[in-house]
């Protein structure tokens, strides 16, 4: 697989199914609770293990957080929706059957706005359908059990036209979809518990060419970072059996099949062929009268619409004067913005606390797979933080090393981290700074011509010389107080 | 005792004449005498029925109000759950399925203090006209030990015919409740679609199952109805509205200015000897006050089809869940995942199951669904226009209730003949309106039969009522089968 994976003859097309298991109290049909992570079959009930005579009543939470998605995207919420039963037999479906909505879902349409490479683009939504999950297969040594707790989770299923046509794009794409979730409060959207999961299909074709060739299905992508990768390889994969088999066919060299990302091998790998289509026998559930939605329901849900993600990015550009990138990075986390807000609250530098958060802190967390808040530094200790660089009290290079602290002894309030560390706390007395101030004019005479001939960056060269002097304890008001005096 | 009627029979415990104790070891003592040559019960529960008995007896003595139902012995259909009892539905696969949760019915009718005896005989999962096609045991007519009770609810209709229970409660999908009501000569009456809760009901047809009472007399019926006609949580197509007061206002002048339709070109199969019984009891409805007008209700021709694919498109998912991964019989020498899958469900079942399920899975296969089920839907649709349309001529429509009488054991042989027991029944559970069957006199061969009146949606109380008067001026309800007659 030797070839560039963007061969200038060929385009990719790209359609995406998001599946987002909504964060309700209790599941889509039954009030067993919905919460992950418990004892196998503690969260279950007769319905979620399809006990014969169990019958399934619907989750109204469920129905008013797939319209709140439906309003978010601009898509038209059905006033007419059903479900239906979609046939199809494996140990972690309770009734051999799932209930999802087949040809009449809640949300018809609808547009998703991503920031690709820092432009704006918006990509169309085909579908937004409500349907139940399934349970899990855990395999033992010598038997396999099935743990009927997410059985019954509420999904809603996103259902992308094959509108995207780079990985770049695909995540983008995934990512404004996760964080208008996270906005309206409808799911955790934590990949690696799946609670959102991604499938991509994925086909290339020649340039100018019309029509579709067969189109991969990619499942088992559990971050945006594997998916990058996976649809990379994908693309990469194609465009190389299409270009090494020109004597064959298309659908001869490549049949429409569901593959799956193996993050080891590093390449997507066949799962099985859809040599012919499924047949789900679907059909209307007799159990579930169909979802029948009033205008005035509809209209009070998209007027009561928390602030979204591009309304926040917006307000953080033009009140706040954070930068365009900026702004899309903080707002792109639900959890990252309102940590940001919070800090706000007790420090008004929003770019400096913006890029404590965006920079400073997210490249200090990169790899624990942890965050601000999931680490434990509280936003008033950032806010701190960045006031007392605003007030001089530490330097911009104190407070890195006090932010390395932060991170090592999490909740530790960082003025009494600079308090208890002699090091953290600059020189103010002019005495002690004044010699050394001294010294460096001394030792730099050209640098005082430079400076009263009008060139501006003597005099920052003189001030970081003088700082560097006091291995960066001076503190830098009175360095440039003291040397303005003298050389003026 | 056993000459008491259901409501005689509460009233004297009330009156304390006899004691719960005494009623239910009489009905307990009859039940195991009669039963070895009836075939009703699929289980007694003698210990717990008499507890429960003592447990009445001390609630009356301590001077609390006591239910509806105080004191009454009822038989359940083995497809309606009694928490912590065995629910086979007549199955292998279920025989050893104890039941998690109780049904809807069977916790109102706790509520109102009856005492449940048993679990009755039904034709495998509810599939039949016989009561032959349980994979335990087959069941009698009292009237003629060599012929069917009719079915699938058989075992209910015998266990009140021969007063071994002064009340059951059967299921009708498509007539399972009334055509054993004819056979047997008592009282069948399906509620509305959404009257009686389904919850805790084993399904067949989802959109046509409904649980229903059987009683020696229409009052009786009546009472079953206001215990168990409630709106239910757990079912959403229960109908959100309160119950009715059945008995209320119930008099023998209830047929007085009725207009009473007869579909007469859907009648002109009937062989000569119903017809003739049928025609009779045309007189007696004028001579009871009733006009009789003609109504159009040829479409009816088309019922038993759309019946056959409707009910076994539901029944293949309804019953795709009896895989052997979760509970019943998992066959034994299975080894991987695919005989779990067909051998159970190879060795569970029996031939009518398969063949509903078979005949379900293919009018809902793709290809074959425009044909199938959709047309059937539609015609479906027509019939519950015709029906509204009828009824805009007509209060009620009478009927008969099956072409002929209690038919010999093993002399139907070929299922569509089978099929075509239910011709009269079938319409009203597509149209989901209330229906009874009420004693309408004998065959020459001394054979019940009887007549079916049909109400309009929710007019299960003007149903109810009309069947009353019908009674009241008619002797055929006082018959009791000869081998029932004597005391035991």
């Amino acid at each position: 697989m030797t070839q560039p994976t963007h061969h200038s003859d060929w385009e990719t097309v790209i359609g995406l199914e998001i599946h987002v298991e909504l964060n309700t109290k209790s599941k889509l049909f039954s009030s067993a609770p919905n919460r992950f992570g418990d004892e196998p079959n503690t969260n279950i009930s007769e319905v979620c293990t399809g006990q014969p005579g169990a019958l399934p009543v619907l989750n109204k939470e469920a129905v008013r957080k797939a319209v709140q998605f439906g309003c978010a995207i601009n898509g038209k919420v059905a006033a007419f929706s059903k479900f239906d039963r979609k046939s199809y037999f494996y140990p972690d479906s309770p009734r051999n059957f799932q209930i999802t909505q087949f040809d009449e879902p809640i949300v018809i349409g609808g547009t998703i706005i991503a920031d690709v490479n820092d432009q704006e683009k918006s990509f169309a939504v085909n579908r937004v359908h409500l349907e139940d999950d399934a349970g899990m297969l855990k395999h033992f040594t010598s038997f396999t059990g099935v743990d009927y707790n997410r059985a019954g989770v509420p999904l809603i299923e996103i259902v992308s036209e094959p509108c995207i046509h780079s990985p770049a794009e695909a995540v983008a794409y995934c990512m404004a979809v996760k964080a208008i979730l996270q906005y309206i409060d409808a799911s955790d959207c934590n990949m690696e518990e799946g609670s959102l999961r991604v499938d991509a299909n994925i086909s290339v074709r020649k340039k100018g060419e019309q029509g579709l060739r067969p189109k991969i299905e990619i499942k088992n992508m559990n971050s945006f970072s594997n998916m990058h990768l996976a649809i990379e390889a994908e693309i990469r994969r194609q465009i190389w059996e299409y270009s090494h088999n020109t004597d064959k066919e298309i659908h001869e060299i490549i049949a429409q099949a569901t593959y799956r990302w193996d993050p080891e091998k590093k390449e997507t790998v066949m799962m099985r062929r859809k040599e012919t289509a499924d047949d789900y026998r679907y059909f209307p559930e007799p159990d579930l009268p169909p979802i029948v939605l009033t205008p005035a329901y509809i209209d009070k849900i998209r007027a009561e619409l928390p602030e979204l993600p591009r309304e926040r990015e917006r307000r953080y550009v033009e009140k706040l004067g954070l930068s365009h990138h900026s702004a899309f990075v903080i707002t792109s986390d639900k959890p990252t913005a309102d940590y940001f807000e919070k800090a706000l609250e007790k420090c008004t530098n929003a770019r400096a606390l913006c890029n404590w958060i965006t920079i400073e802190f997210a490249g200090r967390l990169k790899d624990t797979g942890l965050s601000l808040v999931s680490i434990g530094i509280e936003p008033d200790h950032l806010a701190k933080l960045v006031t007392m660089i605003d007030s001089g009290k530490i330097t911009g290079r104190i407070a890195k090393a006090v932010a390395d602290n932060m991170m090592e002894s999490p909740g530790k309030d960082p003025e009494q981290i600079v308090a208890e560390n002699p090091d953290y706390n600059p020189v103010h007395d002019t005495s002690e700074i004044e010699p050394l101030v001294d010294k460096i004019l001394a030792e730099n005479p050209q640098s005082i011509a430079d400076f009263r001939a009008g060139r501006d960056k003597a005099f920052a060269f003189l001030v970081g010389q003088v700082m560097k002097l006091s291995r960066g304890k001076a503190s830098p008001q009175v360095v440039n107080e003291l040397l303005k005096k003298k050389i003026s | 005792m056993h000459r008491l009627s259901a409501i005689e029979l509460r009233n004297s415990f009330l009156k304390g004449k006899f004691s719960a104790q005494e009623i239910c070891r009489f009905y307990l003592n009859r039940a195991m005498k009669m039963d070895e040559q009836l075939g009703a019960f699929l289980s007694l529960f003698p210990e717990q029925a008499m507890e429960r008995a003592k447990a009445l007896d001390e609630k009356k003595a301590s001077g609390q109000v006591m239910g509806k139902l105080a004191g009454l012995p009822i038989a359940i259909k083995d497809n309606i759950h009694i928490e912590g009892e065995i629910t086979t539905c007549g199955s292998k696969f279920l025989s050893n399925y104890r039941a998690p949760f109780s049904s809807t019915v069977c916790r109102l009718i706790e509520k109102e203090d009856a005492i449940f005896i048993g679990k009755t005989n039904l034709d495998e999962f509810a599939m039949g006209s016989s009561t032959q096609d349980s994979a335990f045991q087959s069941t009698s007519n009292p009237w003629d030990l060599t012929c069917v009770p009719g079915g699938s609810s058989g075992g209910s209709a015998v266990a009140v015919a021969a007063r071994m229970a002064p009340l059951a409660l059967g299921s009708d999908t498509g007539g399972s409740v009334r055509q054993p009501a004819s056979f047997c000569g008592i009282v069948g009456f399906k509620p509305t679609y959404g009257r009686v809760s389904r919850y805790g009901l084993v399904a067949y047809g989802s959109s046509l199952d409904q649980i229903s009472p059987f009683a020696t007399t229409v009052s009786d019926t009546a009472l079953l109805m206001e215990v168990i006609g409630q709106h239910c949580e757990h079912d959403s197509t229960s109908l959100p509205i309160p119950g009715e007061d059945y008995l209320e206002g119930m008099n023998k002048n209830g047929l007085m200015g009725m207009r009473i339709g007869v579909p007469r070109e859907f009648l002109e199969q009937l062989a000569e000897e119903p017809k003739k019984i049928f025609n009779d009891s045309l007189k007696k409805f004028q001579e009871l006050g009733a006009q009789i007008v003609d109504i159009d209700l040829n479409i009816l021709k088309y019922a038993l089809a759309a019946y056959y694919i409707i009910a076994t498109a539901e029944a293949s998912t309804n019953l795709a869940r009896f895989d052997g991964i979760r509970y019943g019989v998992r066959a034994p020498g299975a080894k991987t995942l695919e005989e779990i899958y067909t051998m159970s469900k190879e060795e569970g079942f029996g031939p009518e199951v398969k063949r509903r399920i078979l005949l379900g899975t293919f009018v809902l296969s793709s290809g074959y669904q425009d044909a199938y089920y959709r047309k059937a839907q539609k015609v479906r649709t027509l019939i519950i226009e015709k029906y509204r349309e009828a009824f805009k001529l007509c209060d009620l429509i009478a009927t008969p209730v099956s072409p002929f009488a209690a038919f010999e054991k093993g002399s139907i042989k070929d299922p569509l003949q089978m099929y075509l027991e239910d011709i009269y029944t079938i319409p009203i559970n597509l149209a989901g309106v209330p229906a009874i069957s009420v004693p309408n006199g004998f065959t020459s061969d001394k054979k019940p039969v009887g007549i079916q009146l049909i109400g309009p949606q929710k007019a299960d109380k003007r149903v109810l009522h009309a069947a009353y008067a019908w009674e009241q001026a008619t002797p055929f309800h006082n018959a009791m089968p000869p081998l029932a007659q004597q005391e035991i």
